[in-house]
C-alpha cells in the first residue's frame, strides 16, 4: 500500500496524540474540571440565564458542567476514532485513487475533517462561555458542520474515484 | 519493499499485528458477552456486593443500600462498556502508529522502543477497564479504580501517551526539516 503525505500521517497522529491525552486529563483531572467549569458558569451568569435563586441556578450549572464534561469525553473517542481512520483512508486514497489532483484534494478534505474532534473541545469551552444552547448551536454550525462535512465529502469522494478507477482498471 | 521513510508502507513486526487482532477480537467478544450475559453478570456482581457490606458500607436499611448496589453496578457496567470501546479503538490505534513508526522513523533503536510502547501499551491499556469491573464487587468503586490506576492505566495508557507523543514530534520535526 501507498503511503499518503507525510503532513496527512502527521494529522491524524497529531489527533490521535491529543484524543488519548485528552482521555488521560478526562480521568485524572475530574473534580478539578468540574470545578473550573462551575466557575466559568458563575462567572458569565447572563448568558447562562442564572436567576439568583439557589435551586434553579444550581440545576442549570449542573447542566452545563454535565454538556462541558460530554464535550471534552466526545472529544477524546472521536480523536481516538477520527486520528487512525485519516491515516488508513488516506491510505487507500494514496493506492487507489490515480488522479494526482484528486489525490490532493481528498488529503486535503480528510486532513481537515481530521480537525473535527477538536470542534467537541471547542463545544465544552463555548458551552461554559457562552451559555449551553448558544454554545452548542455555535459550534455545532460554525466548526463541527463544516469539520464533519470535509470528513464526509472526503469518504463519499474517495468511494466514487475509487469506483471510477476500478471502472477504467487502474490498479495501484 | 523499500527502507523507512519510503513512499510505500511498511508492515510492522508481526507481534504488533497479532496484538491489534486480538485486541479487537476481545473487543467484539466483551461487547456480545455484555448483551448476552447482562442479567448473570448483574446477578453475580451484585451477589458479591452483598456478601461485603462492610466493603460498600452497606448499612441494611434497603433505601440507603439499593442506592449503593445501583451505583457499583452502574459503574461495573461502564467499566465492562469502556473496555468494549477502548479495546476496539486502540487495535486501530496500534496498527495506524506502529505502521507509521516502521516505515518513518529511520534510527533502529527509536524505532524498536516506539513500536514496543504503543504495542504493550495500547494491547494493555484497555484490560484495566476490565479489572476495574471485576474489583468493583470486591472492593468497591474507587478502591478498584485506584489499584487499576496504578496497575494497569497509569504504566500502560502512560506508555502509550508518551509513544504517541514522540512519534508525532518526530514526525513534526521532519515536516519542519523537509519545509
Amino acid at each position: 500500500m501507498r503511503r499518503p503525505p507525510l503532513a496527512v500521517v502527521f494529522v491524524g497522529l497529531l489527533v490521535i496524540a491529543l484524543g488519548e491525552t485528552a482521555g488521560a486529563v478526562i480521568s485524572e483531572l475530574r473534580a478539578q474540571i468540574v470545578r473550573y467549569a462551575q466557575a466559568r458558569v458563575a462567572a458569565n451568569p447572563q448568558a447562562h440565564g442564572l436567576a439568583g435563586s439557589a435551586e434553579y441556578d444550581a440545576e442549570i450549572t449542573a447542566r452545563a458542567v454535565y454538556s462541558a464534561e460530554a464535550g471534552l469525553s466526545f472529544f477524546h473517542t472521536h480523536a481516538q476514532g477520527l486520528g487512525p481512520l485519516v491515516i488508513l483512508v488516506s491510505t487507500v486514497a494514496a493506492s487507489a485513487v490515480p488522479w494526482r489532483r484528486a489525490r490532493g484534494a481528498l488529503y486535503a478534505l480528510l486532513a481537515l475533517g481530521a480537525f473535527f474532534p477538536l470542534g467537541y473541545l471547542a463545544y465544552s469551552v463555548a458551552v461554559l462561555e457562552w451559555g449551553r444552547e448558544t454554545g452548542i448551536e455555535t459550534v455545532e454550525r460554525y466548526v463541527l458542520a463544516p469539520l464533519g462535512s470535509a470528513a464526509i465529502v472526503g469518504l463519499v469522494a474517495l468511494a466514487v474515484l475509487v469506483a471510477i478507477g476500478r471502472r477504467r482498471g487502474w490498479a495501484a | 519493499m523499500t527502507g523507512p521513510g519510503s513512499e510505500v508502507w511498511r508492515l510492522p513486526p508481526l507481534a504488533s499485528l497479532l496484538a491489534a487482532i486480538v485486541l479487537i477480537a476481545c473487543a467484539e467478544v466483551g461487547g456480545a458477552s455484555m448483551a448476552k450475559f447482562k442479567l448473570e453478570l448483574t446477578r453475580w456482581a451484585r451477589s458479591v456486593i452483598l456478601a461485603r457490606p462492610v466493603t460498600h458500607g452497606l448499612v441494611g436499611v434497603r433505601d440507603v443500600d439499593e442506592q449503593v448496589i445501583d451505583e457499583a453496578l452502574v459503574k461495573f457496567d461502564a467499566g465492562l462498556r469502556l473496555f468494549h470501546l477502548h479495546a476496539e479503538g486502540m487495535g486501530l490505534v496500534i496498527i495506524a502508529t506502529t505502521m507509521t513508526a516502521a516505515t518513518l522513523v529511520r534510527a533502529a533503536a527509536a524505532r524498536r522502543a516506539l513500536i514496543a510502547l504503543l504495542t504493550v501499551g495500547g494491547a494493555g491499556y484497555p484490560f484495566g477497564y476490565l479489572l476495574w469491573s471485576a474489583l468493583i464487587p470486591y472492593h468497591g468503586i474507587q478502591a478498584g479504580k485506584t489499584v487499576a490506576e496504578w496497575v494497569v492505566w497509569i504504566p500502560f495508557g502512560g506508555a502509550t501517551i508518551a509513544a504517541v507523543w514522540w512519534l508525532t514530534a518526530l514526525l513534526g520535526a521532519r515536516l519542519i526539516r523537509r519545509a
